[in-house]
């Protein structure tokens, strides 16, 4: 008998092939994404404010927008410490827009970021940077 | 042994495929980069891709919701096909009085589309009750007339001696069907299965006709609603196509074997 006509057991045939293990690899992505997601999701977002010469700008105002539906209106503020960094905890979108201001040092462009899923943790990499005071 | 060079055949039927699926590179393309698709001139790789299109569309309509509806209704109607089919198409290969008219009525109820019949078809599921439910929506496509000639030619292949001796066996003619053609006709159940549920999958006309409520609706009627929201879709509309289709051609690529066995048995003789 050669191994070809080795019957395997039934459960084998079973669960060994691909119209079960292709689904099933499926399933195993999609829950560890989901346990990703259940860890990460609680809306904070954390970044720095510099001026123009990349020094931290303490007492900046901090603006998030989120996208509702076809336009981004404002959802929360948030000041930086003397570090320049801020935290914002109670975004829920996914699609969201920051931008910085502080009197007598500028403003930063109004900066886009997408995230993976609603109410992602993320710490931007870029600072937002304050110029054009007048 | 091949008396000629075998390398020039397949050249010439990867340049084909190759061409077959410039389609679906373009929409894959698409919907990972937003490009619009009348840019000139066309970027063949695409920049800068990201998967933000296909978040969009999953918050912006419920995405899961649909899939769910799409997933049910496709199950109910693959398996309502397997089990009417294979018993159609194994009453069609036994002898009884009328069988070429039988025959011809199927056949010529191919020639009827469904628009004919849409209205008998909602009356029918009205009386019912079963509009705005999941039995509804798969309700008109527990059968196709296709698939029971794909049947019929599956069963016909089985020679007749082993029917008979099951028949001796003292095995009815509803366990012959499951305990005895139905293992011999694996070719032909993926063929249903997959004819089914890509036909159940990609239904618009019907489910928009029988929904009422917004929780009941299917994919392509997810589409339909997601055009509607939204203005500057082109990303966003492409990866919702690749969402709709990714199951369709994953079942495909698991089932293409029997597929094409499924389709080719009967065709031969001998």
């Amino acid at each position: 008998m050669s191994a070809d006509e080795v019957e395997l057991p039934l459960w084998r045939r079973l669960v060994i092939n691909r119209f079960v293990l292709v689904p099933a690899t499926i399933a195993v992505a999609i829950a560890l994404w989901n346990g990703y997601v259940a860890t990460h999701d609680h809306g904070i977002v954390v970044g720095r404010v510099v001026d123009a010469a990349g020094l931290p700008v303490p007492d900046a105002a901090v603006v998030l927008w989120v996208l509702n539906f076809t336009t981004y209106v404002e959802k929360t503020r948030a000041t930086t410490d003397s570090a320049g960094r801020f935290v914002i905890t109670n975004n829920d979108s996914h699609n969201i827009r920051l931008a910085a201001e502080k009197p007598g040092v500028g403003r930063s462009a109004r900066v886009p970021v997408r995230l993976y899923f609603r109410a992602q943790d993320i710490e931007l990499n870029e600072p937002l940077i304050l110029s054009g005071a007048s | 042994m091949y008396r000629y060079p075998r390398w020039p055949i397949h050249l010439a039927l990867v340049g084909v495929s190759l061409l077959m699926l410039i389609p679906f590179y373009w929409v894959l393309k698409t919907s990972v980069t937003g490009e619009n698709i009348f840019a000139y001139p066309p970027s063949i790789l695409p920049k800068s891709p990201h998967p933000f299109y296909y978040v969009d569309v999953w918050y912006y309509i419920p995405f899961a919701r649909y899939f769910l509806n799409s997933v049910v209704v496709s199950a109910i109607a693959v398996i309502a096909n397997v089990v009417f089919n294979a018993m159609a198409g194994y009453a069609l290969t036994r002898d009884f009085p009328a069988k070429p008219f039988v025959l011809l009525l199927f056949l010529s109820c191919m020639m009827v589309p469904f628009q004919a019949t849409i209205i008998p078809a909602y009356l029918i599921t009205g009386r019912l009750g079963l509009l705005d439910s999941y039995w509804g929506l798969a309700l008109p496509q527990f059968s196709t007339i296709v698939c029971i000639f794909v049947f019929k030619a599956s069963f016909d292949a089985v020679p007749r001696s082993l029917i008979d001796a099951a028949r001796i066996d003292g095995l009815s003619e509803w366990r012959i069907i499951w305990r005895v053609m139905m293992p011999l006709a694996k070719g032909a159940i993926a063929t249903n299965v997959i004819l089914a549920f890509i036909w159940s999958w990609n239904n618009f006309l019907w489910p928009l006709i029988v929904t009422r409520s917004a929780d009941m609706q299917t994919l392509p009627l997810g589409l339909a609603r997601f055009l509607s929201y939204q203005e500057d879709t082109t990303g966003a509309l492409y990866a919702f196509c690749i969402m709709v289709l990714a199951p369709g051609i994953l079942l495909f690529l698991l089932a293409q074997n029997e597929f094409i066995r499924g389709l080719t048995s009967g065709a031969t003789k001998g």
